[in-house]
């Protein structure tokens, strides 16, 4: 099964690789997202070094939700989803290897902007650790909760609208607890940063659970 | 389609759904001057301890109803392959139950920002409850919507039955991060949202409108199952009839 | 607004709402089921409710 879902991770980070979607168009179009929200905020820098830890993620579920569209978009488009069926890659390989993809294409979105957030909005890590781990759960929960709502709107001809309305209120929690644990991490605010870290891990182990048990029905045809 | 028989009477009723029907109008009419004129107001919220007879168990009837959907989701996932129909007399019970809970989620929010304008001065609070509420609204309008899309029934019924699971479990999680976050950074502004003690009179109303509520919720889910139903039925007849119309094309009877 | 008039106002959306939304469902039954030049359903059984499916 290791070799299958990594078989897939690699067919799917491949397809990007040439296409150089997640790098040449999604991470600029994120950073050109932090500069609008300091528009917002009228540059005041105060204000967006205390919500940094909140932007930013507010940048990555706007940025991953382009990336979770393609990863099935790609496979739609060529009628793969079929050939998947008839292959022998069972539907748990194929859940955690486009999970997989995607935690690879999200993290490098993350790191882009993360470089974005430290350079435009002026701020100091003071927990390495707790910001490794937030943004490694976040992630997590990402990539999976992405794999499975995409192939839930996958084929469909609204899925472009249909995604993110679905995908946002179950990513609430780890969008709460990712900007309260950054908070944490960037020294704004003193309080319970690795309490809501654990919680970003809990979520992530329950998101990668039911999708692991789920995904096969979400494959199935007729 | 043993289930359907010729005739001009109305279409979604039947004999016993006409008297649940009149039960419901009747009921409501109770509710309404047991609630607004024989119920006392309240010591320390006055006349606004009248919208919890509708806001209360609107809730109830939503979380009720979203029980029922994804009961009856693991059942269509479970029967799929062994029913003869398939599974859809689940899919369309959890469809019907969806929908009368948005409604019921919708005036619980209502009534409640309204309650909430002359009790805390403010329509909003981001407090756990009505942010939980107010996410379980966003999550099944999106349920609503994956339904209504253009796509193979089973497929799309099997894919929303997924959801529904999916978004049932997730209901606590929100609820317990909301909880936390404020908690934990604001505890002072949970004590302006504290309920009243509900005794005597007010207590028999509050369960009435209980009783009243679910009559009504009741009728609306197995009208809203019919016609669904009917749905289907016209998806498939203009399928059929397609299918024969490029049949007959050859010998030109259209 | 007065403590009255929003329990009024709270009332009425919601009854407004219900009526409505069973209105609606109602007429989209019997809109439906003319198109289909079908009559009023029988008691519902939903053991033996095999629907337009039973020949599958």
């Amino acid at each position: 099964m290791l070799a299958e879902t990594l078989l897939v991770a690699r067919k799917d980070l491949r397809v990007e690789w040439r296409a150089k979607i997640a790098l040449g168009q999604v991470a600029p179009l994120a950073l050109l997202i932090l500069v609008v929200l300091a528009f917002a905020l009228d540059a005041n820098s105060s204000l967006l070094e205390l919500g940094a830890g909140g932007l930013y993620w507010v940048a990555v579920l706007y940025g991953g939700t382009l990336l979770i569209q393609r990863s099935f978009d790609v496979e739609t488009d060529d009628g793969n989803m079929d050939a998947f069926r008839m292959s022998a890659i069972g539907a748990p390989s194929l859940f955690l290897g486009k999970s997989l993809a995607l935690f690879v294409q999200i993290g490098l979105l993350e790191l882009v902007l993360g470089s974005g957030i430290a350079v435009l909005y002026n701020v100091r890590v003071a927990d390495w650790w707790l910001l490794l781990v937030a943004a490694a759960a976040g992630t997590v929960a990402f990539s999976v909760c992405g794999v499975l709502w995409g192939a839930m709107s996958a084929g469909l001809r609204v899925r472009a609208t249909l995604l993110p309305l679905l995908l946002v209120p179950v990513l609430v929690p780890i969008l709460l607890a990712g900007s309260r644990a950054f908070e944490t991490a960037l020294g704004v605010r003193a309080d319970a940063g690795w309490t809501w870290a654990s919680l970003m891990l809990v979520i992530a182990a329950v998101h990668t659970a039911i999708g692991f048990g789920a995904f096969g029905f979400l494959l199935e045809e007729g | 389609m043993t289930s359907v028989t010729h005739s001009n009477a109305k279409m979604t009723a039947t004999a016993t759904t006409r008297v649940l029907g009149v039960l419901a109008i009747a009921a409501t009419a109770l509710m309404t001057v047991l609630g607004l004129l024989i119920s006392p107001a309240d010591v320390i919220q006055g006349e606004a301890v009248r919208m919890l007879y509708i806001h209360v168990p609107s809730i109830w009837i939503a979380y009720g109803a979203f029980v029922l959907t994804s009961v009856s989701s693991i059942l269509f996932l479970r029967g799929r392959k062994r029913r003869e129909d398939r599974g859809r007399h689940y899919d369309r019970l959890a469809g019907s139950a969806a929908e009368v809970g948005v409604v019921f989620t919708g005036i619980t929010l209502v009534t409640g920002m309204l309650w909430g304008k002359v009790t805390w001065g403010t329509y909003w609070q981001w407090d756990a409850r009505l942010t939980t509420t107010v996410l379980l609204f966003v999550t099944y309008l999106g349920y609503l919507a994956l339904r209504r899309l253009p796509a193979d029934p089973i497929v799309r019924s099997r894919r929303a039955a997924v959801m529904a699971l999916i978004s049932f479990v997730n209901v606590p999680i929100v609820h317990y991060s909301v909880d936390w976050w404020r908690t934990l950074h604001q505890k002072a502004s949970l004590s302006v949202g504290r309920r009243p003690e509900i005794t005597g009179e007010m207590y028999w109303t509050l369960l009435y409108s209980t009783l009243a509520v679910t009559i009504v919720a009741a009728w609306l889910i197995i009208h809203r199952y019919r016609v669904i139903r009917l749905e289907e039925l016209r998806d498939e007849e203009t399928l059929a009839a397609l299918i024969s119309s490029r049949l007959d094309k050859d010998d030109g009877s259209n | 607004m007065s403590e009255v008039a929003t329990v009024v106002t709270g009332w009425g959306i919601t009854i407004f709402v219900i009526a409505t939304y069973s209105i609606w469902v109602v007429s989209r039954g019997k809109a439906i089921g003319q198109e289909l030049g079908i009559g009023e359903m029988e008691q519902l059984d939903p053991r033996k409710d095999a629907g337009a499916t039973t020949d599958l």
